[in-house]
């Protein structure tokens, strides 16, 4: 794991110049993603590269593409039939569209949490070890420790420790969104994708989670799509603005929001459409 | 007017309406079969009868009141009997009189102005038998080994009977028909040998000498057997009738003597449940007519549980590669309508399909494959109980897969991308997560299947139910489980009663009593997998999103 040098309160000190990252640096490459809906096309030619240890937000308008982008990821859009995907997303130096890849163990290397809380009807403690049991963890004492740590990463251990053989049901909306999250760290992944992980939630619970996303970036790679810009200011390290499929504007947060290149950037985030 | 239509009442009350008029079909429906059907065990007051015909000839009738009508006075004017003026309709009473030794009609009706006194005499009995249906009259004397005793010794004699009674059954039913079994099996093996050559002297001795010994066993129970016989047949009890003629009844035949008018209302409720146990536990008599209905529910029970265990998986299997797997395309919307349409096929043709396919066809082969030594004589190419299930469950398939589809469609896409994303492949997710979510919408599924199989007939007369099974599917012998075997059923066993019985009077009330057993024994297994869906709801049960 590389040092990662964090982000002071007043203002981002960023370091990392983001169009010529080592290959240590990166925690995944795109290069020229297209994708088509049947034949609408949904992204246009988007190349960039993910630091590591970093959080990156995608931002734009709705429809501009930046759930499905964050899909092409860990490729959950093999499940829409119509979809065909060319470019590749490098992870490890390896894209992840070659034909040979397992795409099971590439969701195990990135994790991914969604819009709505979705915990399974099963207990607190189950739902946590879901993704170890796939893998075939049955030892007790394994699958309690990992049950541990996630919790403590994702802090709700304090709230949910003496209930872990509750149904993960009861929990309010806010904690069953930090045990989804719970439930993605467990394996262990190397990327970390929230599509929107607070949109379904009141404020305390989105400072919280917010909280935690900041908390997360010392282990794993975070990238987040968020439609609201306070939220990608406040816990993100880079933000790529996307508009109609496509990506106009790559930077670091401090510099998108203050001083855009673009006009099109400058107009979202100062709110004339959106 | 208007605004009352406008504010929708009508539509609530047409619908309450509704609602309250199945509510009270659904609950006449169960209190007329009750009530037909419970009355059936209650002991009723037995009366005798002085009678007075037209021609001014006197006699005597003793028996139960089976139930009374009006009739139109025009209808008896041949009769030239006494009336009132302006009288138009008379009474008449339909009497049980039983004694079918003496009189080959169990029934007679009595006009009421025939009827001089009615009495309820104490001393008279009812005696329940064996054969022959029930007696009625008065003991004269109670018979022990050629003398005559007191009456006091009648429960004695009975209990003494029932005793050996049982050991009968026992030798009869499990030690001589397990030898039978032993016989058979022997028999099929010396016949297996010779058919694949192999039976060498050594083999045919080591036979014959097991033969030889199951016969000796045989011998000594036939003997023990024998012993019982003599026993039973000792004493007699001697009768008078209602014309005066005297009856000397075996004490072999009695099954239990009462005095219905002696009894008061607490021996009257124990008697009517101790018939109602006899009729859950006991085997049925004279041709069905009469006797316990056991084996029937036994049958049927054991039918509709073997069903439950084929339809369960091949539905929920079909059902999981029609949502899941198959291709969302023109043949797969067509093979849902062929299922759909699948359940509208009358009952009739199931059977006929499933006599021709799997009792002919399958049965016929695994005869020819597994069983040559038995042939001619089938052992699976012959309706049996296994056939029967395989055929409902055919029949029921459409119901399981149907709403097994409903809730796999209902599970939230949510469940699906969360198991995914967690590097989980489809079939893991299937199995872990959304098979238990569906699974009380599979449970909804088998609710309905059994509630449709339970109460069908029609198919399982071509496949496998009978009037009379000598032995139930389940025994002491091994495999234990006879699936080959034929089996009695409730619903068939309502037909066969009600309208293919001798004696469709006498057997009337059991009709009702053997609906209202069916019906509840429906009921019952509906509750058993509704209270098992309502758990796993609670257990499954997802947010409301």
């Amino acid at each position: 794991m590389i040092s990662v040098t964090p982000k002071a309160l007043s203002g981002n000190e960023n370091s990392i110049d983001l169009n010529n990252l080592s290959p240590e640096q990166k925690a995944l490459e795109i290069k020229n993603l297209n994708l088509f809906y049947g034949g609408k096309q949904a992204l246009h030619n988007i190349s960039m590269s993910i630091p590591k240890g970093q959080v990156t937000a995608f931002i734009g308008p709705s429809g501009c593409g930046k759930s499905t982008l964050l899909r092409c990821i860990n490729r959950m859009n093999d499940l829409v039939d119509i979809c065909k995907i060319t470019g590749e997303i490098n992870l490890q130096g390896e894209n992840i569209y070659e034909k040979h890849v397992d795409v099971a163990q590439l969701r195990r290397k990135v994790g991914m949490v969604f819009q709505r809380p979705n915990p399974f009807p099963k207990t607190i403690f189950e739902n946590v070890v879901y993704g170890l049991r796939i893998t075939g963890e049955n030892n007790r004492r394994v699958l309690e420790e990992a049950a541990e740590r996630s919790l403590k990463s994702a802090a709700l251990w304090k709230e949910v420790k003496d209930r872990l053989h509750e149904s993960a049901l009861g929990l309010s909306g806010g904690q069953q969104q930090r045990l989804v999250i719970a439930r993605a760290i467990a394996i262990q992944p190397e990327v970390l994708l929230l599509d929107e992980p607070t949109s379904a939630l009141d404020p305390i619970s989105t400072l919280t989670i917010e909280e935690l996303i900041y908390d997360l970036k010392k282990q794993f790679t975070v990238v987040i799509v968020t439609h609201n810009m306070q939220q990608a200011a406040r816990v993100s390290d880079q933000t790529a603005f996307m508009y109609m499929g496509e990506l106009i504007e790559y930077s670091d947060t401090n510099t998108l929001f203050t001083m855009p290149l673009k006009k099109k950037t400058e107009d979202y985030i100062t709110g004339r459409y959106g | 007017m208007k605004k009352w239509f406008q504010s929708g009442s009508p539509w609530v009350w047409l619908s309450a309406g509704g609602v309250s008029l199945s509510l009270i079909s659904v609950l006449g429906l169960l209190w007329l079969i009750a009530s037909r059907g419970l009355s059936y065990f209650w002991p009723a007051e037995l009366y005798q009868f002085d009678l007075t015909d037209e021609k001014g000839i006197h006699s005597v009738v003793i028996g139960e009141i089976y139930d009374r009508e009006s009739i139109p006075v025009s209808q008896l004017s041949h009769l030239n009997l006494k009336l009132k003026p302006n009288q138009e309709t008379l009474e008449r009473l339909l009497i049980k009189t039983g004694n079918r030794e003496l009189v080959s009609l169990d029934f007679r009706w009595l006009l009421s102005t025939h009827i001089n006194k009615t009495s309820t005499p104490d001393d008279l009995v009812v005696i329940e038998r064996r054969s022959d249906g029930n007696f009625y009259g008065f003991i004269e004397s109670v018979i022990l080994e050629g003398k005559n005793v007191g009456i006091e010794q009648l429960e004695h004699l009975l209990n003494r009977v029932e005793a050996f009674q049982d050991k009968i059954d026992t030798l009869q039913k499990v030690d001589i028909g397990a030898i039978n079994y032993q016989l058979e099996r022997l028999r099929l093996k010396t016949r297996k040998l010779k058919l694949n050559n192999k039976l060498t002297e050594q083999a045919q001795n080591s036979i014959n000498d097991e033969i030889t010994e199951y016969k000796n066993q045989y011998n000594i129970l036939e003997k023990e057997l024998m012993g019982f016989r003599d026993e039973i047949s000792r004493d007699q009890l001697v009768m008078k009738a209602m014309d005066g003629q005297i009856v000397t009844i075996n004490f072999e035949h009695i099954l239990n003597v009462t005095f219905n008018n002696q009894l008061n209302l607490l021996n009257k409720i124990q008697l009517f449940f101790s018939q109602i146990g006899g009729f859950f536990v006991d085997d049925p008599r004279e041709a069905n007519t009469e006797g316990g209905v056991f084996p029937a529910i036994f049958g049927t029970v054991l039918m509709v549980l073997l069903m439950t265990v084929i339809v369960s998986p091949f539905g929920v299997v079909a059902a999981i590669y029609l949502h899941e797997y198959a291709g969302k395309n023109a043949l797969t919307k067509l093979l849902r309508i062929a299922v759909i349409n699948l359940a509208g096929v009358p009952s009739i043709v199931y059977g006929v399909f499933g006599l021709g396919f799997f009792v002919y066809m399958v049965g016929g082969s695994l005869d020819q494959l597994f069983y040559p030594e038995t042939l001619p004589s089938p052992t699976f190419g012959t309706p049996g109980v296994l056939w029967s299930s395989i055929t409902l469950a055919i029949l029921t398939l459409p119901v399981v897969i149907v709403s097994t589809e409903e809730g796999l469609s209902r599970i939230p896409s949510s469940m699906r991308h969360g198991s995914l994303a967690l590097g989980a492949t489809k079939a893991e997710t299937l199995w872990r997560i959304i098979l238990p979510i569906a699974s009380p919408a599979i449970m909804t599924g088998i609710i309905l299947a059994i509630a449709r199989a339970a109460g069908e007939v029609a198919p399982l007369m071509l496949v496998g139910v009978v009037k009379m099974a000598p032995n139930l599917p389940l025994d002491g012998n091994f495999p234990f489980l006879h699936l080959d075997r034929k089996f009695m059923h409730l619903g068939f066993h309502i037909y066969d009663v009600g309208f293919q019985s001798p004696n469709v009077e006498a057997a009337r009330p059991l009709v009702y009593a053997t609906a209202l057993l069916l019906v509840s024994i429906i009921v019952a297994l509906n509750m058993t997998a509704v209270s098992i869906r309502n758990r796993l709801r609670e257990k499954y049960k997802m947010l409301e999103h």
